[in-house]
């Protein structure tokens, strides 16, 4: 029996170091924070969007043109390295929402930190560790929190719901804190995004804690080794109470995912369920490309004949997305074209956003960041002894869209 | 209405094309037809709409679907014709604990949950990862919204060809048989519906589950053990990740890969003609999923004839490639005619490949850091490959005795040896290093790879000598 307990005390020890190790625990801290520096929400001011006073809680009710809120606190030069653990608590936080976390030093009183992503506030008290977050040192003399819909995920349109900001607290180095820390960290919910489909690991939010795999790996081992010492377990039974271990663990980590799973499937629920096809085809989380294709779409369905479009931006998510938007077009990147010269004929350009090409009035042509005429074949002789000038003219701009046509001039060759 | 007939003949008729080919009834045979079937089906009405709707792709489900009767018709015919009596063999069962069957029934809820979450992800939203609606998809919904098929030429070539009706794309050189499928589900949508496009993914995965399932038990694990090995499989992340974001054409591959490999076991074990051809028809079609499935198919015919070569023969080859070898080091490069790739072109600092471009080789020690966090730390695969060496290292001696988990082996070593010298020594090591290629390509492997875990961990020992007679094969089938 004796050794019975003895085994259970090692194994706990084992897995206090081995999660105390995870979080990053000071072992000479107190178990407990000696300080929490507490702010209700009501002491923050609304600095984009709009909110209202609840009791000591903030009612987020709108957000601002950008799609976004943010709420700051001006707070009376705390150290940073005194106060490790940032607690948050909202309700009813929407699923579309993403949340980020900045804040401003005395040292550097103009510029904000970069902002960093912090795990969703999925109902109670979230903690993340500070120390982790790059810049969070010196004195603190504001903070705040912006809200805005989670990127490559929530349509703008439809991302935003009245939530409740309740409170956050600062606590000093303690065990509890760091656990706490850790818990958020490995059981927060992340939503999908696209690398998900790569890989499920890397996620956006900072202050991110030891891998959970190897880490309980790691601890079930060590725990085997010990039971099997203190026990004396025989080789045949070593192995069958591993791999028991080992099915338990696989299954515990299974929940983990199913859970998160459910997690990441209740945005796609908030955003799409209860609604007709073509509505849902319309929410995506890039509205403005959308929007931007439907307006080319009309314009190409007012065109007699078959039309080439060419379509030129800076971020290939942008080019690639519109030209999947705009089929059956007969569409492609400019890139992969915009070095070939071009035969005569008519071509459209689509550029879209800031992008390496513009349009140059005076040579009528579409130029790339060197000015070289892209397509450029002036001079060059096509069958039938006729150079030709290519002409490119503005059909339309609607916003971050600007669509051109270039047509070839045949002119007789001298 | 529509959509269920397309559906419904889609898996009648990959049922009856399995059931031509497995003609014994052997355990878990219904599983395997089942899971087969399904994803035969799709393949099969892709290919019927490809050979019969080219002109009039909104209506390919009006033009292929008497051509797929024919087929399902004469499968149908074969496989009653080919019937060879189930096997009988009746071994006792053994009493399966109460404890065990409620972690079974706990495990199978757990797949139903995450196939109905999957499910609901697919019907409700568009299309939502990157590869799907930049190359995956490009040519079905041209095709589809055009009404008829048009040629995806290379840009350059698009450029020059004002006139033609040709189309061109970032990923026009890909292959088109999934393209095919989802012509054949959006016309029986009627329309450009992208959660009914990608529905059979869901159906994929089914499929993959159902078919292990199957091969396992006909392979002679007990019910337990193939539902065990099928829940490992149905639990790892990102397998189901690839079905709830569908779209990709990996899980294609990894499914084809796993089928093939289960049918390859089944040959080197029970000596199953039927199987082996399964696995050859299975190993050709993955060219016509994925350029990668062109690399898979060549180790995997490479490794099975040298697994079928007598050992004297088998040294020739090795003698022969190291000739290949010598030659690409003394003159600096050599041309290969690969199926499905083209005119590969080898040297001491490139590789050449038509439709990828060229790959520099050079080491890559960053990339290590990537490919050891995708398997190990993220929790894209559980635990799975940390048991994998562990597993191996315990049962190692199974290699000694047993030559179908040598040949096994020998084809997961190559596969993986290709994807390190990938990750690690070409440009690829950059997909590596973001993450964004190297657990889409190890999951090619992942089926074979639990095949292999599920044939080491296996109740019943493996045949210990090659066995040559069908009559004699078999010798753990059970009655269902």
């Amino acid at each position: 029996m004796m050794r019975r307990v003895l085994c259970a005390v090692v194994i706990a020890v084992v897995w206090l170091i081995v999660l105390g190790f995870a979080a990053g625990v000071v072992w000479t801290s107190p178990p407990l924070p000696s300080v929490k520096f507490p702010i209700a929400a009501r002491d923050f001011r609304v600095v984009q969007g709009a909110g209202v006073e609840d009791g000591s809680s903030m009612r987020v009710g709108s957000v601002g043109d950008d799609g976004s809120a943010l709420q700051a606190v001006s707070i009376d030069h705390l150290r940073a390295d005194d106060f490790p653990v940032l607690r948050y608590r909202f309700d009813g936080f929407p699923r579309t929402l993403e949340l980020s976390f900045f804040f401003r030093r005395a040292d550097a009183p103009d510029d904000v930190q970069p902002a960093v992503t912090v795990p969703w506030p999925d109902g109670g008290w979230q903690s993340i560790d500070l120390s982790k977050v790059p810049g969070w040192r010196g004195e603190i003399i504001e903070m705040g929190f912006s809200e805005y819909p989670t990127p490559q995920l929530a349509p703008t349109s439809v991302a935003f719901q009245p939530f409740r900001f309740d409170d956050i607290e600062l606590w000093s180095p303690s065990w509890r804190g760091n656990f706490a820390s850790l818990l958020t960290s490995w059981f927060t919910y992340t939503p999908w995004a696209l690398l998900s489909i790569s890989a499920l690991g890397p996620q956006r939010e900072v202050a991110q804690a030891v891998p959970l795999v190897p880490l309980l790996l790691f601890a079930v081992a060590l725990s085997l080794l010990v039971a099997a010492i203190c026990l004396c377990w025989s080789w045949r039974s070593a192995v069958f109470r591993s791999a028991v271990a080992l099915g338990a663990l696989w299954v515990f980590l299974d929940l983990v995912w199913l859970d998160d799973l459910r997690k990441k499937h209740a945005l796609t629920e908030t955003v799409y369920a209860g609604k007709p096809w073509n509505e849902r085809a319309q929410l995506v989380p890039d509205q403005d490309l959308a929007q931007a294709a439907e307006r080319v779409r009309s314009y190409f369905a007012s065109q007699p004949g078959t039309h080439r479009l060419l379509i030129g931006a800076e971020s290939k998510y942008v080019f690639l997305k519109l030209i999947y938007a705009l089929l059956p077009l007969d569409v492609a990147p400019l890139q992969q074209v915009a070095h070939l010269p071009w035969p005569p004929g008519e071509f459209f350009v689509l550029l879209y956003g800031d992008s390496s090409w513009h349009y140059d009035e005076k040579r009528a042509a579409i130029v790339d960041t060197t000015g070289h005429v892209v397509g450029a074949a002036s001079g060059a002789v096509f069958g039938g002894g006729f150079a030709h000038n290519s002409r490119v003219e503005p059909v339309f701009e609607n916003g971050d869209l600007r669509l051109y046509v270039r047509r070839a001039e045949r002119v007789p060759s001298p | 209405m529509t959509l269920a007939f397309a559906w419904l003949l889609a898996w009648v008729a990959g049922t009856a094309v399995y059931c031509a080919f497995d003609t014994r009834r052997a355990a878990g045979w219904w599983t395997s037809a089942i899971g087969h079937g399904l994803v035969f089906g799709m393949l099969l009405a892709g290919a019927m709409a490809y050979f019969f709707a080219r002109e009039d792709t909104a209506h390919a489900l009006r033009h292929a679907w008497l051509p797929l009767v024919v087929v399902a018709a004469i499968a149908a015919a074969l496989a009653f014709w080919r019937r060879r009596a189930p096997v009988t063999t009746v071994v006792a069962k053994p009493r399966v604990e109460r404890w065990k069957i409620i972690l079974l029934a706990a495990g199978f809820l757990s797949v139903i949950y995450r196939g109905y979450l999957a499910l609901r992800e697919i019907l409700l939203r568009p299309t939502f990862p990157w590869d799907a609606w930049d190359a995956w998809a490009v040519k079905s919904k041209t095709w589809f919204l055009l009404g008829h098929y048009v040629p995806f030429v290379s840009a350059a070539h698009w450029i020059d060809a004002a006139g033609t009706g040709d189309y061109t794309g970032p990923a026009w050189s890909y292959p088109a048989a999934l393209a095919w499928v989802q012509i054949w589900f959006a016309s029986a949508a009627g329309a450009w519906i992208e959660p009914l496009v990608n529905l059979p993914w869901l159906a994929l995965w089914i499929g993959l589950l159902l078919a292990h399932y199957g091969q396992w038990r006909a392979l002679g694990f007990s019910t337990l053990r193939a539902a065990a090995f099928a829940y490992v499989l149905a639990s790892l992340p990102l397998l189901t990740v690839h079905v709830a974001l569908a779209g990709y054409a990996d899980l294609w591959i990894a499914t084809l890969f796993g089928f093939a490999v289960l049918a390859w076991m089944r040959w080197l074990l029970q000596r199953d003609v039927n199987q082996l051809a399964l696995a050859v028809a299975c190993v050709l079609v993955m060219p016509w999923l994925k350029l990668e499935g062109a690399v898979w198919m060549l180790m995997s015919i490479a490794v099975a004839l040298a697994c079928e070569m007598p050992r004297r023969a088998r040294h020739v080859v090795m003698g022969a490639l190291a000739i290949v070898a010598a030659i690409v080091a003394t003159v600096g490069h050599i041309k290969l005619p690969l199926f499905g790739l083209g005119w590969v072109s080898i040297g001491w600092h490139s590789i050449e490949v038509p439709v990828i471009g060229t790959l520099s080789i050079a080491f890559h020690a960053k990339a290590l850091g990537g490919a050891f966090s995708s398997l190990f730390l993220q929790p894209s695969w559980h635990l799975l490959w940390w048991l994998v060496p562990l597993v191996i290292a315990w049962r190692w001696r199974e290699f000694r005795v047993s030559r179908a988990l040598r040949c096994l082996g020998a084809l997961l070593v190559v596969s993986f040896a290709f994807l390190a010298f990938l990750f690690l020594f070409t440009d690829a090591a950059q997909w590596a290093e973001s993450y964004t290629a190297i657990n889409r390509l190890v999951m090619h492997l992942v089926p074979p790879v639990i095949t292999l875990l599920a044939l080491l961990l296996r109740d019943v020992p493996l045949p210990r000598e090659p066995i040559h007679t069908a009559q004699s094969s078999a010798p753990h089938s059970s009655a269902a």
